[in-house]
């Protein structure tokens, strides 16, 4: 298996293909100026949670890179993976029922108070039909996601899958490592997906 | 009336995080659902939860909620009879 494409986004840098891509502001402000400037087709993206926008933006950029985009596929599997669950979006719905006083729970925000909502999200503008998942693991473990994604391709239908690290704690504070991996894909981009690949990306990165 | 309903479109902006919509895009007379300005089922129940956190109002069942938020002006116009704050 190969990965064709991958990106790194902190609060204050994009790496896309191992290049550094300009943008403006940091934090939300960058991921939301990268819609403006790059995407711009999508206006749910303001009604998301920082989680769920990290994941649009990195999958977008991503997917952009691709000759072909797939749409209506069930060949593509989305697995993601994080520490913190959606605890940002947590906290913030915490806020709105914390008061006993000003108790007004907010569906908006109560609605992304699970990682995986991250994933439907993706799987929604990319009309994909095949598995998604989100796994909560303890600390970014590379060895625990490849061993979890290869498990994904051994189904008969999943040809590829966008998966990686998707991390969010706040609005200035988050870090997507992503891939798009594929079985014997004949692109010129191409990284083999084997988990000394993986621990490069990630640590040079760093 | 005038005044509520400038101050309505901001709070719905506000709210349903409407990001490049101005008030002067909104059509007072527009379908709120649908057509119009596309909301959806969550953008319903937070206007519900706008309805009481700015009003004091209290919608009770669907059906009345569905006649409610029908257009901004309707909106504006049950707000004005019902407001308790």
């Amino acid at each position: 298996m190969k990965i064709t494409h991958w990106i790194h986004i902190r609060p204050d840098v994009i790496i896309l293909d191992g290049k550094a891509l300009v943008s403006t502001g940091k934090g939300i402000e960058m991921l939301t100026s990268v819609y403006r400037n790059r995407i711009n087709d999508y206006p749910k993206y303001f009604k998301m949670d920082s989680l769920s926008k990290l994941g649009f933006i990195a999958s977008e950029l991503l997917l952009q890179e691709e000759k072909e985009r797939l749409v209506n596929v069930e060949s593509r599997a989305i697995v993601f993976f994080n520490r913190s669950s959606s605890l940002c979006d947590d906290k913030n719905y915490q806020e709105t029922i914390r008061d006993k006083d000003n108790y007004f729970p907010s569906p908006a925000i109560f609605v992304y108070t699970l990682p995986n909502i991250v994933t439907g999200e993706i799987a929604i503008r990319n009309k994909y039909y095949g598995e998604t998942s989100f796994y909560v693991l303890d600390c970014l473990n590379t060895e625990k996601m490849k061993q979890i994604i290869d498990d994904a391709f051994q189904d008969e239908v999943t040809e590829s899958v966008l998966g990686g690290w998707l991390e969010c704690y706040d609005n200035n504070n988050f870090e997507a490592y992503l891939f798009i991996i594929k079985k014997n894909d004949k692109e010129e981009f191409l990284l083999d997906w084997n988990i000394e690949t993986i621990n490069k990306l990630i640590d040079t990165n760093k | 009336m005038k005044e509520t309903i400038l101050k309505l479109k901001q709070e719905i902006i506000e709210a349903l995080n409407l990001e490049d919509i101005h008030p002067e895009d909104i059509d007072d007379n527009a379908p709120l659902f649908g057509s119009g300005l596309g909301l959806d089922s969550i953008d319903a129940l937070e206007l519900i939860v706008l309805m009481e956190k700015n009003y004091g109002i209290k919608l009770k069942d669907h059906a009345e909620g569905k006649a409610v938020f029908q257009s901004i002006a309707v909106m504006a116009d049950y707000i004005e009879k019902n407001r308790k704050k």
